[in-house]
């Protein structure tokens, strides 16, 4: 009863992270779902039974809201930046833990009612999770209005724990510094975090204001986005893109962050520039307020104003790659060690990439043109959040597993789980790259209906098997996540020979992270690896000399 | 922290008296008059709270920069959003709704279902029976036969045949409309002409193909 | 509900204090919530200058009253935040009384003058620029009765002189929600 009601920024933590595994199963089963249909169209899927086309619109819709707002941000933003960031920064809780409670308490909430959306007469809302209206605002329209209101209720819930918890995060890091951290000395991931809450707390605002035209839209009969009554449909797309585009960064940042201290750790080696990645991740933040209408080439807006935003969009992959290369080449030159935690953050790598060069077909609106709305986007945004979502979490959750839960994850199961989710990854996902080149569109049900597009069907089908392997590997992951909870070997206070301020203390930290006598001080940056006067190739931050 | 002895009455009464001025000004009844008042005022009455009764003035300076670049994305949304939602027509796209709603004046709630049919009504020269044809002329057919209906649409000098010119009367001099019916409903091809013509049966049955066929003829009179 | 602070709370390595910095943060994600509210409905109000037969509907006169209320109510903030930087909680907390009591005012006006607007049949469905009105003002007024009850809660640890850096820290808030009415005033009912 103690861990509900606990304001300790570690407990929180758990929480988000438990919720947001449990959505992740949800969502997958989603997929799967969905994917069954695609594959085999109109037959009963094992588990679930036969896909309406109205079932299959709310599974596709809710698949992706859950993905990223019940799954990417509460794993990767809230719990490990509740657990890191105090931890990293040397402070025993975050400045405002009460309010950490609440906001958990505000986003399982806001889990509980987009669960409930699922269940109420008419299902599940149906719109897609771009939510564009008249058909998001028009019951008679999506077919779906109970389950309308109630996905815009939990998001816009889930939108204010967020923004509570950013404020958390933000005030934190720039108040409760260890004596001696400089803000030059602050580990990479927390700057990220950081960062990231300002961003998704500066574009999510007209979204909110949006998001309550459209509740009005759908409950009271108003006209915002009816043009039959001086409103506009448009207007809700900027607005949502507006938001939509700055929150891939938001996701994006911490997984970069989770990245680079996995990689710095595994490679033995100083981060190659510290300065210039967090410039960058702050100018990438900035630029990517400027880039949101690529996502509405099509739409109906000036031709004009897409010129301009094709040129922003490209402009953007710049910073992104820049990342990409500092990450590299901290690698040139390590002393590498291959764990399970380095895999992961490596494959993030090698995936983010292919999905960042994939943009640039889309971000010319151009090729937009005939790209848009078809599989090609589908495959461009699951190799971004795959590796944002899945492959950073993996890498985060295998890596403080250990001072998290006091246990060594078993390796082997890992590398087995590793592999059989990476490569399953990409025989999905390439596939569909094709199949949306050829022309197909998204959000069909089923494609056998459509003469032109038959011919894709084995293409289908492949994608579909694969992830049923990759579903299948993932119970390695979840036997060996709560085997070794339970009965994993001891571990160690700093197993991975860290530079950073959480391998210092216990594992798992006590509450109040040291005992008050013993809180840190820090004497140098975070990743100083490989010095070459000192014996052992790290050097923690909080040793005097 | 202190307050620097900042007068907080009167900074107070400064409020009420602008609060008045900006009252008074759509008094005088010139409108940039009232827009000054009203809008510069509230910038100066807004700046007077911020700075003093919030002591932004005092306040490390990078609030004021943390603060600013909040309004600078306010700004940034406004600019990037009202060329498509505040101007009613640009390049190649025309927000036909919105300009019929300016021209007629949103009606009142009882009356809004009946109107919000009107409203779809461009403003072009069409009898008022003919209302449901030209809103589906322009989603459908404008694109290549021109807003006009000469054939001279956006995409017209893609094609070889250019779209037909509904205008000039030697079109209709040597077809029936039943034919030209046909051709709408089952794509040129069906009627021995291009195949660049697309059948629209899936959006206009029989009846309003016929009632499309006479919107188009009114191009004959520069409808 | 007391508990100790962690000793985070206490640290101030930026300078200022953890309490009025998360203020200042709250304002920020503020300023873009009706920032955006404000922004879309200047787009439509200067797209659509028919909507001034409805605009000249609203009543200046009780506007400018509620504006009136406001300041004053902004001024007894202050003048309690003055009072707690001298140590005295039990006239911040009686200032701060009368700034919710301002608010309390502020509501009933807004209330009375809404319902006289919906019985003359502009609601909020009436027509694009009421629905505006209806929403910019409820968003308004929902931060309004929130900041309200928030004051409530300061001025009683305030009245026994505990937590008195607080009577800033809701001040700030308040100061901002007089602010968004500024803004609101002339273009809900002057800028017809």
């Amino acid at each position: 009863m103690k861990y509900i009601w606990s304001t300790d920024h570690k407990v929180i933590s758990m929480q988000y992270l438990f919720t947001g595994m449990f959505m992740a199963v949800i969502g997958g089963f989603m997929a799967y779902v969905f994917r069954m249909q695609l594959a085999f169209p109109d037959i009963a899927v094992p588990g679930y039974g036969v896909v309406s086309p109205g079932e299959y619109n709310a599974l596709v819709t809710n698949h992706g809201t859950i993905m990223i707002f019940w799954v990417a941000m509460p794993v990767l933003i809230a719990s490990f930046g509740n657990f890191l960031i105090p931890l990293m920064i040397g402070a025993d809780d975050m400045v405002f833990p009460r309010i950490n409670r609440l906001s958990f308490q505000l986003f399982a909430l806001s889990a509980v009612v987009i669960l409930a959306s699922l269940f109420v007469e008419g299902g599940g809302f149906g719109g897609a999770w771009t939510a564009y209206p008249p058909l998001s605002a028009e019951a008679e329209y999506n077919l779906t209005g109970l389950g309308a209101s109630l996905w815009l209720v939990a998001v816009a819930l889930e939108f204010v724990a967020f923004l509570l918890g950013g404020i958390n995060f933000i005030v934190t890091l720039m108040n409760a510094r260890a004596p001696g951290m400089k803000a030059y000395d602050i580990p990479i991931v927390v700057w990220m975090i950081v960062i990231a809450s300002i961003l998704f707390m500066l574009s999510v605002g007209p979204l909110i204001a949006g998001a309550i035209m459209l509740l009005f839209d759908q409950t009271l009969n108003t006209g915002f986005y009816d043009p039959a009554r001086g409103g506009d449909p448009i207007l809700w797309q900027h607005l949502f893109w507006f938001f939509g585009h700055p929150e891939v960064y938001v996701v994006l940042l911490p997984a970069i962050g989770i990245t680079i201290e996995i990689v710095a750790t595994f490679a033995r080696k100083k981060l190659f520039g510290y300065k210039l990645m967090l410039y960058t991740a702050v100018s990438t933040a900035i630029l990517s307020f400027f880039v949101w209408a690529h996502h509405q080439f099509v739409a109906g807006i000036d031709p004009r104003m897409a010129n301009v935003f094709t040129v922003t969009t490209l402009l953007i992959s710049v910073p992104i790659a820049e990342l990409l290369f500092i990450i590299m080449a901290t690698l040139y030159g390590g002393s590498i060690r291959l764990t399970t935690p380095m895999l992961w953050a490596l494959a993030f790598i090698a995936e983010f990439l292919i999905g960042g060069v994939t943009g640039i077909f889309l971000g010319a609106s151009g090729s937009d043109i005939f790209l848009h709305d078809t599989y090609f986007v589908l495959a461009h945004f699951h190799y971004t959040f795959f590796p944002i979502a899945i492959i950073g979490s993996f890498a985060a959750v295998t890596f403080w597993f250990p001072k998290m839960f006091g246990r060594m994850m078993n390796d082997t199961l890992g590398k087995v789980h590793f592999w059989g989710t990476v490569i399953p990854f990409n025989f999905i996902f390439i596939p569909l790259f094709v199949l949306g080149l050829g022309g197909q569109h998204r959000r069909i049900y089923n494609y056998k209906l459509f003469p032109e597009l038959v011919d894709g069907q084995p293409l289908r089908v492949f994608a579909t098997y694969a992830m049923l392997v990759m579903l299948a590997f993932q119970l390695v992951f979840f036997y060996n996540f709560f085997r070794s909870m339970r009965k994993g070997p001891k571990a160690p206070k700093n197993p991975w020979e860290s530079n950073t301020l959480e391998w210092t203390t216990e594992s798992p930290p006590p509450h109040g992270n040291w005992p008050v006598d013993e809180m840190p001080t820090v004497y140098r940056g975070a990743y100083e690896y490989g010095h070459p006067d000192r014996e052992e190739d790290y050097w923690p931050q909080n040793l005097p000399s | 922290m202190s307050e620097h002895k900042i007068n907080y009455t009167k900074i107070y009464f400064t409020l009420l008296a602008l609060l008045a001025v900006s009252v008074a000004g759509p008094f005088i009844g010139i409108q940039w008059v009232t827009l000054v008042t009203a809008f510069g005022i509230a910038l100066v009455k807004a700046n007077l709270v911020i700075q003093n009764f919030m002591h932004i003035r005092v306040e490390k300076s990078w609030i004021k920069w943390m603060l600013s670049f909040s309004i600078l994305m306010i700004l940034l949304l406004f600019y990037g959003v009202a060329p498509d939602v505040m101007r009613h027509e640009g390049q190649n796209w025309t927000n036909v709704a919105a300009q019929a709603a300016v021209e007629r004046g949103i009606p009142d709630g009882e009356h809004e279902e009946e109107a919000a049919h009107a409203e779809a009504e461009p403003a072009l020269a069409v009898e008022e029976s003919d209302f449901a044809a030209a809103g589906t002329y322009v989603t459908y057919c404008a694109f290549c036969h021109g807003v006009g209906g000469r054939g001279d649409g956006v995409a017209s000098s893609a094609f070889d045949p250019r779209p037909a010119d509904f205008g000039a009367a030697a079109f209709w001099d040597a077809r029936a409309d039943d034919q030209v019916a046909l051709a709408i409903r089952e794509g040129g091809a069906a009627v021995g002409r291009s195949e660049s013509m697309p059948p629209w049966g899936s959006v206009l049955d029989e009846a309003q193909a016929a009632a499309m066929v006479e919107y188009l003829k009114a191009f004959q009179t520069g409808g | 509900m007391t508990m100790t602070k962690p000793i985070a709370t206490t640290r101030s390595a930026s300078g200022i204090p953890t309490g009025r910095l998360a203020i200042w943060w709250v304002l920020a994600s503020e300023v873009v919530i009706f920032g955006g509210l404000i922004a879309a409905y200047l787009m439509h109000r200067l797209g659509h200058p028919e909507w001034a037969d409805a605009a000249a509907h609203t009543n200046t006169w009780i506007g400018a009253f509620n504006t009136v209320v406001l300041l004053t109510s902004s001024f007894t903030a202050v003048m309690a935040h003055q009072a707690a930087e001298r140590g005295d909680g039990k006239k911040a907390a009686r200032l701060l009384l009368l700034t919710v009591g301002g608010a309390l005012t502020f509501l009933v006006v807004k209330g009375l003058e809404w319902r006289s607007e919906i019985s003359h049949g502009y609601t909020i469905t009436a027509n694009g620029f009421w629905s505006f009105y209806y929403t910019a003002a409820g968003l308004h007024a929902a931060h309004v009765i929130a900041g309200a009850i928030i004051m409530l809660f300061v001025a009683r640890d305030a009245a026994k002189n505990r937590e008195l850096h607080r009577v800033e820290l809701i001040g700030i808030y308040w100061h901002f929600v007089d602010v968004v009415w500024i803004f609101l005033f002339p273009l809900l009912y002057i800028a017809k």
